[in-house]
């Protein structure tokens, strides 16, 4: 499990396309391409909303690796840091709005 | 004759349901348990238009997969009892996750009616929902709700009875998945009416074939107590993995996502945009109290006060009814003496009303206003914001920031934070929670902290006792985190925008809860009393004095006569003060007799050795009697354990 934490903290950068949702910055937006994880976790992500392809925002992020924030489907749900990280996401590039 | 109609709530959570609810039910309402499992269950009737309507309210849920007991009870009860209508309540503000799950109640084929509620919430977040419009799309009746002012309850009712009577005949959507999924529902369909046919008597065969793509442990338990249970899962195991290579997802998340975009295309469809967003003061106050450094002063402050307003306005009552009460209780015995021996007077007296008294006592000033406060905590959104904050700590600990609300719980009553575990999502978690929140010092535990170690020794020793609670929660949270098999669950949780709560519905939610603990709580501490109450009338707490004299006097250093206080503090904890003081004062001797450490180790073991009996009955309640056991003897040797390493310590420490 700590390995995992420690993979997904240094995305590599080979495939720098795809951060996991800790590496967002708050207001950062991107769309999900995949979570990993327990069939369990995977599932209970997609039945709040977080399926691939939907727009996600990182709305907040706690300090000392904390849960964070995000924003999906008109919906304000928190993530604790060990599920964030396993949230895979395209950054969105067009249209910053801070 | 009135005629008879049973209908059911179903949503997701914080979309206004059990404000509904509470509008439909009034004061006929028994909240209980769902037979067999901890989920619970309000039920309530009404009387509308010559229908006596029974109403259930089916727990708060996402979705009807197998995910939660809640997830299971509620499908279960729609599939097999068949209420005659099931209301839908809708967060029009939150509409596509809603319908998310409105979609999973026509694939379970129930007749719904939808409540289009929170529209007040939608227009401003610059929402408005065509009601209109979504019933054409759902092609099942939509009446727009703001169930705080009970706007639009009455049309509601109207509905479900014009469904019934058939006058409105209920044709709903019948869904489609894209095609490859559609085609292999269709076949796994068939295969299913083939094979298993009893099952499709109870459940819908078309929702039996897609649960079974969706891996759903629960159907597929089911199935294999059929004959040919097997080869039906063994096909469903085929079509699933073809589906899952073509989309390189799990099943469960492509029938997720399936659902997902049909949800979408609704919601637009049926959204109007109105006026343009503005920054409300929810938006307002959200951040600023899930600010990353600002979140924490202000959550330290709002459960300070919270405490504060609670023991101070809970002494003043507390004191003023036990002094009422024993007047009373004075001249029942005056009135009993006539009538019946000595013994059985004492019986009755001490055992029965002083029981009664401890329960009135306690519940009354501390556990009602707690419930009040909670509520408006609950209601307003200000919890989950906690939760999210304490996240991180609670994680520590293997649990995640959810776990913090039972917690707080804990410092108020140990009975309604057990109760309070349940909002953890595995049987392991919710076990580990209460492990934890037994030792948190409840109400009564504090009264014995401050009245002892707080009066005599002074508040920095009280507060020093505190500060070791919390490090013991930490250690053994942490311990048991370990050795309990099962791996931890990160927090997935809906946050919602605040709101002001509605009065009615927290002196409601206060009532019932309320009940709950006196049900539990009250026959415990009653018959406990009785028992204890005849033990002592029979000389056996001599007995009781000798045999602990050893661990009492050898072990913890305490005079022997205080293993009887101790004793009687498993009833409920603050009467362990009274007595000590009792009985020293039969010894002519007072609380001040007791050394500065003797108090203090008092007072711990008394934190820690044993929830008390209406703790135990409510773990029992949770978990069984194994587990309830289970913390029991581990809090009592805990309490002993660290009770004589802390007379030890302390005469180092204090004496040099």
């Amino acid at each position: 499990m700590r390995n995992e934490k420690r993979r997904s903290k240094n995305p590599n950068p080979a495939c720098d396309e795809e951060v996991s949702l800790i590496n967002l910055e708050e207001g950062d937006q991107g769309t999900l391409s995949h979570a990993f994880g327990g069939f369990g976790l995977v599932r209970r992500l997609a039945e709040m909303g977080l399926t691939p392809g939907v727009e996600v925002k990182l709305v907040r992020k706690c300090l000392f690796r904390g849960p964070v924030q995000v924003e999906v489907r008109g919906v304000a749900l928190a993530l604790g840091y060990g599920v964030a990280a396993r949230v895979f996401v395209k950054p969105l590039k067009a249209n910053q709005n801070g | 004759m009135a005629r008879q109609l049973r209908i059911a709530l179903a949503g997701n959570p914080n979309v206004g349901k059990s404000v509904i609810f509470n509008q439909l039910t009034g004061l006929n309402q028994t909240v209980g348990n769902w037979p067999g499992k901890t989920v619970e269950k309000a039920e309530g009737t009404l009387y509308f238009e010559d229908y006596n309507i029974r109403v259930v309210d089916l727990p708060g849920i996402y979705s009807l997969s197998a995910f939660s007991m809640e997830e299971i009870v509620s499908r279960d009860y729609i599939a097999i009892e068949k209420p005659d209508i099931i209301i839908n309540v809708v967060d029009a503000s939150a509409l596509e996750r809603n319908l998310f799950f409105t979609l999973q109640l026509l694939e379970l084929e129930a007749p719904i009616v939808i409540a289009l509620n929170q529209v007040d919430l939608a227009a401003k977040k610059g929402l408005e929902i065509s009601a209109e419009k979504l019933a054409e799309m759902l092609k099942v009746p939509v009446t727009p709700t703001v169930a705080i002012s009970g706007t639009g309850i009455n049309e509601l009712l109207l509905e479900v009875v014009a469904v019934t009577h058939g006058a409105e005949k209920l044709k709903p959507l019948k869904i489609r998945y894209g095609k490859e999924i559609q085609s292999t529902i269709e076949n796994l369909e068939k295969i299913v009416k083939d094979k298993i046919p009893q099952l499709c008597d109870v459940y819908p065969s078309k929702w039996i074939a897609i649960k079974l793509l969706e891996r759903d442990i629960d159907v597929a338990q089911k199935i294999k107590n059929f004959k040919s249970g097997e080869e039906v899962l063994e096909n469903a195991e085929n079509l699933a993995g073809e589906l899952e290579k073509i989309h390189g997802e799990p099943s469960a998340v492509v029938m997720a996502s399936e659902r997902y975009s049909l949800a979408r295309k609704i919601a637009e469809t049926v959204t109007v945009f109105g006026t343009s967003p503005r920054i409300s003061w929810e938006q307002k106050l959200s951040e600023v109290t899930t600010n990353k450094v600002l979140g924490y002063p202000i959550l330290a402050a709002v459960f300070a006060s919270m405490f504060i307003l609670i023991f101070v306005g809970g002494n003043t009552v507390s004191a003023g009814l036990e002094q009422t009460l024993s007047i009373l209780i004075a001249r029942a015995q005056s009135v009993l003496i006539l009538i019946l021996p000595g013994i059985a007077v004492d019986l009755v007296v001490k055992g029965f009303f002083f029981g009664l008294v401890a329960g009135i006592t306690i519940a009354l000033p501390y556990i009602v206003p707690f419930y009040i406060l909670l509520g408006l905590l609950e209601d307003s959104g200000y919890l989950p914001r906690a939760a999210f904050l304490m996240d991180n700590v609670m994680h520590k600990i293997g649990l995640h920031g959810k776990a913090f609300i039972p917690l707080i719980l804990g410092y108020g009553c140990s009975v309604p934070a057990c109760i309070g575990c349940r909002i953890m999502e595995t049987e392991r978690e919710r076990f580990l929670s209460a492990f934890v929140v037994v030792l948190i010092p409840c109400a009564a535990r504090t009264v014995i902290i401050l009245g002892l170690v707080g009066r005599f020794v002074g508040l920095s020793a009280a507060l020093a006792l505190y500060a070791f609670d919390l490090a013991l929660v930490f250690l053994l949270g942490r311990i048991a985190f370990k050795v309990l098999p099962g791996e931890p669950v990160g927090l997935i949780m809906e946050m919602p925008p605040y709101k002001i709560p509605s009065i009615r519905n927290i002196i409601m939610k206060t009532w019932s809860r309320t009940k709950d603990f006196v049900y539990i709580a009250f026959p415990i501490i009653v018959a406990g009393s009785l028992v204890i109450e005849a033990l002592a009338l029979s000389g056996f707490m001599g007995y009781v004095v000798d045999a602990s004299t050893p661990i009492i006097n050898g072990w913890l250093g305490l005079p022997a006569v205080t293993s009887i206080p101790l004793i009687f503090g498993i009833l409920r904890k603050e009467l362990a003060l009274i007595l000590l003081e009792d009985v020293f004062l039969q010894q002519g001797l007072n609380l001040q007799s007791l050394t500065a450490i003797q108090m203090i180790v008092f007072s711990l073991v008394a934190m820690i050795y044993i929830p008390c009996l209406a703790t135990i009955a409510a773990c029992k309640r949770e978990f069984g009697w194994k587990k309830a056991l289970a913390i029991t003897f581990i809090d009592i040797g805990l309490a002993l354990l660290l009770g004589g390493m802390a007379y030890r310590i302390l005469q180092l420490v204090m004496t040099t």
